[in-house]
């Protein structure tokens, strides 16, 4: 579903070029749920960012389904985004204005779904994460375990191929980074490919393949069983 | 999609209330400003353009060549309209004389208040000015002004002589003493828009019979500005070419005598309004570079609405930049986004609107009083309400372009993990432009505000060389059964308690009237140049305060006898000393000569906008139309009541017009006053604009600093150095503006000190005023919020990051 080869990503400042992603390739099957580990700064997050579209590569070649999309401009990014990735944060990224259910709808609406069909898959994703008595309520209102579950929710709602996971379980506590993690392990036995940033270990014990990243480089695939 | 962003629009604005409030008030205030002085504009862009005929309306008027420069009069001679007539048998030709002032007297009237001054209005007209001008008819038609004997009433005036406009017709009005007319037709009221106000249209014919009293003398070489003539241009035929034909017509005109100076030039009637050089009949004359100077100031301050709307609302977005970025990762396009902040800014822009509206009604009032506009305004009208959708549209644009892309272009990646700082957000530099633009437009009209406020106050406080101060001045016209019983009345008035002394004479020292000939002095061919004559008795020099140079008073007597002559005559003459003058003869016109005894201190004869004039004074009787009493200050308050209940004993027959001299003088500098006052009150509102915008600005600026302050206040600063902090860019920012709004400031009121002959300089202290004024408001803006943010305890702050 996804290979990146010889990627690469720099950031410059005035006087300094530091190397984000040095000429990494990985290859990421459908149905896969993967776990990148690595020390800060190691370009784990620059990497997601890449996957996710968000960010360009400065080189090297990413071919998602087939396609070549390193250099996609803003719109055609935009378009596969939202059909085919959700994204999940650390610090769940809800929108504090809109209240839980608008949260959840956001994506529906961004891609043209029927306000009528919305409502009846915004109502079944809540439902399933058991978010549904809280619909509208605003992010604020909410624990962080809450909020998570949300963020899955709008994450999921779109149905994408792909969900990319930012250190999901970050800002939980252990219970509710488990209910959360058991959220996407479930995603994922429905077929959803799953890629995950964790400096957790115990949340990479839920993955498939750990990969593990130094100054931008793989030093190590874990194979789980 | 759309109810989203409204929604969330909605939530926006309650969210952060005190950004919504700074800028909807700010937008809202400008908004009002502009469409107040748009409808302003508009109004005045309107006179008379109700007149089906407007643009082929035109008026004759005289333009004489003197050697220092051009002379313009809105009159022309009497026998000009019949000569047109010959000469131009297919053009529609026809005269108004104008009788301002005159006295209305409602015969068979059983009300006992039956007498009236009409101070504009009164017109004689032959029946072919309306074949010229269109006016709607409620009873009879124009033809009734063929007749001799006969006035035709507009619909108020109908009602307030008669009680009922049907009632009116037949009935008997005694004009000015002079004239018997009859009712004959009723015109409805003519718009407030107009500079033919015409309410009491008397019979041209008729007047001719009262030729004494009307000064009208059917010859070519006479001219007052009240007759004038108007033709309607059939299409096709072009002004150019009448006014060529004009020129060659001289001749004809005034004969072997031919004023080869003088030229007779056609004026559109869409110009009467608004040229300068031209007297109207209406109640004022509004100069295009006002109307452009409103205009000006109008869209300044909406500039300055916008760009507090662009400065806060860039600020702001660094606090919006995580929405972006989820919603750019939940697939929102870079153009979904900019529609949704455009979307913001149009309903912020619309909320202000309807906010302005509604400001802009509370204040349509007050602009009416300030702009003496007599007419009923209203704001709902199609053209004021595409104003103001047209302007919706244009603030939201120019409010939410910059703003909107810079928030739709955040990247993603920066956006969500807050990388995004008002430091990378378009540039601090556009920013800093945009507040020194503000502060630029407040200085300039800071600076304007101060010179035009200072040049009134000279003007109010001008030595103009006569005693203005508790001068009563009654007029009357001279009918010579009124001026037999003059002498008996001043005996009467010197016997009333606070009476100090009284003068009968043409005319007061300082007014708008002209009344000027050619002369020569000490038996020396005429001058290039004509004098302003005024006649009085000699009590006139005591009564005004006039200050004798060299010389006396002249004796009392009923014809031009001994003569006074002002400082500027000598001077234009040539004449070194005052004493010198003494014994010299001058002659006016062709009437005997008559020796000079006495010479008096320039005095101010026309407004102070015009140099001061040669004068003549002298005695004669006839033309005693003015009756000034000077009061002890003591007593203005009582004295006026026993001086009208006199007047009515002695002069039955004219209604009382007593007025004092200051007030009357104060008339003459209307436009001027007007023009400060609007620079007064949106000068104000330019800088109240400018301070929310300060401060909404200051106080995003205190949020982002909040870690700053923080670490510089563990480190060991004080309260004064934080305040030091945030006040340091913003005084240099006041400083660049000032260093463009000088020169753009100094430019426009010196132009506009042009128009007075007498007036200010514009010094150094004008400007320090300016920058000090702002700069004291800028940091009284700043300093709250500076004060606030250094008194943050460090370790909230740090924390809080």
């Amino acid at each position: 579903m996804i290979k990146i080869t010889a990627l690469e990503k720099f950031y410059r400042t005035e006087e300094v070029e530091t190397i984000a992603l040095n000429k990494l390739s990985i290859e990421v099957k459908e149905g896969e749920f993967v776990a990148i580990m690595g020390p800060s700064g190691c370009g784990k997050s620059t990497l997601l960012n890449i996957l996710g579209l968000l960010d360009d590569p400065d080189g090297g070649s990413y071919l998602f389904n087939g396609t070549e999309v390193a250099h996609f401009n803003e719109r055609k990014r935009a378009d596969l985004r939202k059909h085919n990735i959700g994204f999940v944060f650390q610090s769940f990224n809800l929108i504090d204005e809109l209240t839980v259910f608008e949260n959840v709808e956001l994506p529906l609406i961004y891609t043209g779904v029927p306000s009528s069909e919305r409502v009846s898959r915004v109502e079944k994703v809540l439902d399933k994460m058991q978010i549904m008595h809280r619909r509208n309520h605003y992010p604020q209102q909410l624990s962080g375990g809450q909020q998570q579950r949300v963020a899955v929710a709008r994450a999921v709602v779109n149905n994408p191929k792909l969900i990319l996971a930012d250190e999901p379980t970050g800002n939980l506590d252990s219970s509710n980074g488990n209910e959360v993690m058991e959220l996407l392990t479930d995603l994922n036995e429905q077929g959803t490919t799953i890629i995950m940033v964790t400096h957790s270990e115990h949340d990479a014990r839920y993955s498939h393949r750990i990969i593990r990243l130094l100054d931008g480089q793989t030093v190590v695939e874990n194979i789980m069983i | 999609m759309l109810r989203n962003y409204i929604k969330i629009a909605l939530r926006n604005l309650s969210r952060h209330k005190a950004y919504s409030v700074i800028n909807v008030l700010g937008l809202a205030i400008g908004i009002a400003s502009c469409l107040l002085l748009y409808i302003v504009v508009r109004y005045e862009n309107s006179y008379d353009t109700f007149q089906p005929n407007y643009s082929r309306i035109m008026h004759v008027v005289t333009a004489d060549k003197f050697p220092d420069g051009m002379v313009y009069n809105s009159g022309v001679p009497f026998p000009m309209a019949d000569a047109l007539r010959a000469d131009y048998p297919s053009i529609k030709t026809g005269a108004i004389f104008a009788s301002p002032g005159s006295q209305v007297t409602v015969l068979n009237s059983n009300k006992n208040d039956n007498k009236f001054i009409e101070r504009n209005g009164l017109f004689y007209c032959e029946p072919q000015f309306f074949e010229v001008f269109q006016y709607n008819f409620l009873a009879g038609n124009a033809k009734v002004l063929a007749e001799p004997n006969t006035v035709l009433l507009s619909k108020d005036m109908a009602v307030k002589y008669f009680g009922d406009w049907k009632t009116a017709i037949g009935r008997l009005l005694r004009i000015d003493n002079a004239l018997t007319l009859k009712v004959s037709a009723i015109i409805d009221n003519v718009p407030g828009h107009s500079d033919f106000p015409l309410k009491i249209v008397g019979s041209f014919a008729a007047m001719k019979t009262a030729a004494a009293t009307y000064g009208y003398e059917p010859t070519w070489f006479g001219m007052t500005s009240n007759y004038q003539v108007f033709m309607l241009l059939p299409p096709g035929i072009t002004q150019a070419a009448i006014e060529t034909q004009l020129k060659q017509s001289n001749v004809k005109f005034y004969g072997a005598h031919a004023y080869t100076k003088r030229t007779h030039l056609l004026q559109p009637l869409s110009d009467i309004h608004f040229d300068t050089d031209f007297s109207n009949f209406g109640d004022h004359i509004t100069s295009k570079s006002k109307l452009l100077t409103l205009t000006l100031i109008g869209v300044l301050i909406i500039v300055m609405a916008c760009i507090n709307f662009v400065n806060l609302s860039t600020a702001k977005a660094v606090t919006r930049s995580r929405e972006v970025g989820v919603r750019k990762v939940l697939g929102s396009s870079r153009k979904q986004l900019f529609w949704q902040m455009m979307g913001e800014t149009a309903l912020m822009v619309f909320i202000a609107t309807a906010l302005a509206l509604l400001i802009a009604a509370l204040a349509l009032p007050y602009i009416k009083n300030i702009m003496t506009i007599q007419e009923t305004l209203s704001i709902l009208r199609t053209d004021i309400l595409l104003f103001v959708l047209a302007g919706i549209i244009v603030v939201t644009f120019l409010s939410g372009i910059y703003p909107s892309l810079i928030l739709s272009g955040f990247t993603p990646a920066l956006a969500l993990k807050n990388k995004i700082t008002s430091a990378t957000v378009g540039g601090i530099s556009l920013r800093r432009g945009l507040v020194i633009t503000q502060f630029a437009i407040s200085q300039v009209l800071i600076i304007g505000t101060i010179v035009a406020v200072s040049q009134m106050d000279f003007i109010s406080k001008a030595d103009l060389g006569f005693n203005k101060d508790a001068v009563l001045v009654l007029n009357a016209n001279t009918d010579s059964a009124a001026i037999s019983r003059q002498a008996a009345f001043k005996q009467r008035l010197l016997q009333l308690p606070g009476v100090q002394s009284v003068t009968f004479s043409s005319d007061v020292p300082q007014s708008d009237n002209d009344w000027q000939t050619n002369f020569s002095y000490d038996h020396r061919p005429d001058e290039k140049y004509s004098i302003d004559l005024k006649f009085a008795d000699p009590d006139y020099f005591k009564t005004f305060g006039l200050r004798f140079l060299a010389g006396r008073p002249f004796a009392l007597a009923d014809t031009i006898n001994e003569v006074v002559v002002n400082q500027t005559l000598l001077a234009k003459l040539h004449v070194a000393k005052p004493a010198d003058a003494i014994g010299k003869q001058i002659r006016i016109g062709t009437a005997p000569w008559k020796n000079i005894v006495g010479v008096v201190q320039d005095f101010k004869t026309n407004s102070l906008r015009e140099s001061v004039k040669p004068v003549f004074i002298s005695t004669r009787k006839k033309y005693y139309s003015v009756t000034s009493v000077k009061l002890h200050s003591a007593n203005v308050l009582q004295a006026p009541q026993a001086i009208q209940a006199e007047w009515n004993k002695f002069f039955p027959e004219y209604a009382n017009t007593a007025s004092f001299l200051d007030k009357s003088i104060e008339n003459y500098y209307q436009q001027e006053g007007q023009l400060s006052l609007v620079y007064k009150i949106f000068a104000a509102l330019a800088i109240f604009i400018s301070c929310l915008g300060l401060y909404g600005l200051v106080s995003f600026m205190a949020v982002q600093k909040t870690k700053e302050v923080g670490i510089r206040k563990v480190l060991g600063a004080g309260v004064g150095h934080i305040i030091y902090l945030f006040s340091k860019e913003f005084t240099l920012l006041i400083l660049a503006a000032f260093i463009v709004a000088a020169p753009v400031a100094y430019f426009l009121m010196h132009n506009w000190l042009e128009n007075f002959v007498f007036r200010i300089d514009i010094g150094a202290g004008v400007f320090a005023a300016a920058i000090l004024t702002s700069v004291i408001i800028a940091w009284l803006t700043v300093g709250f919020k500076a004060v606030k943010a250094a008194y943050v305890n460090p370790v909230k702050s740090l924390k809080s990051e």
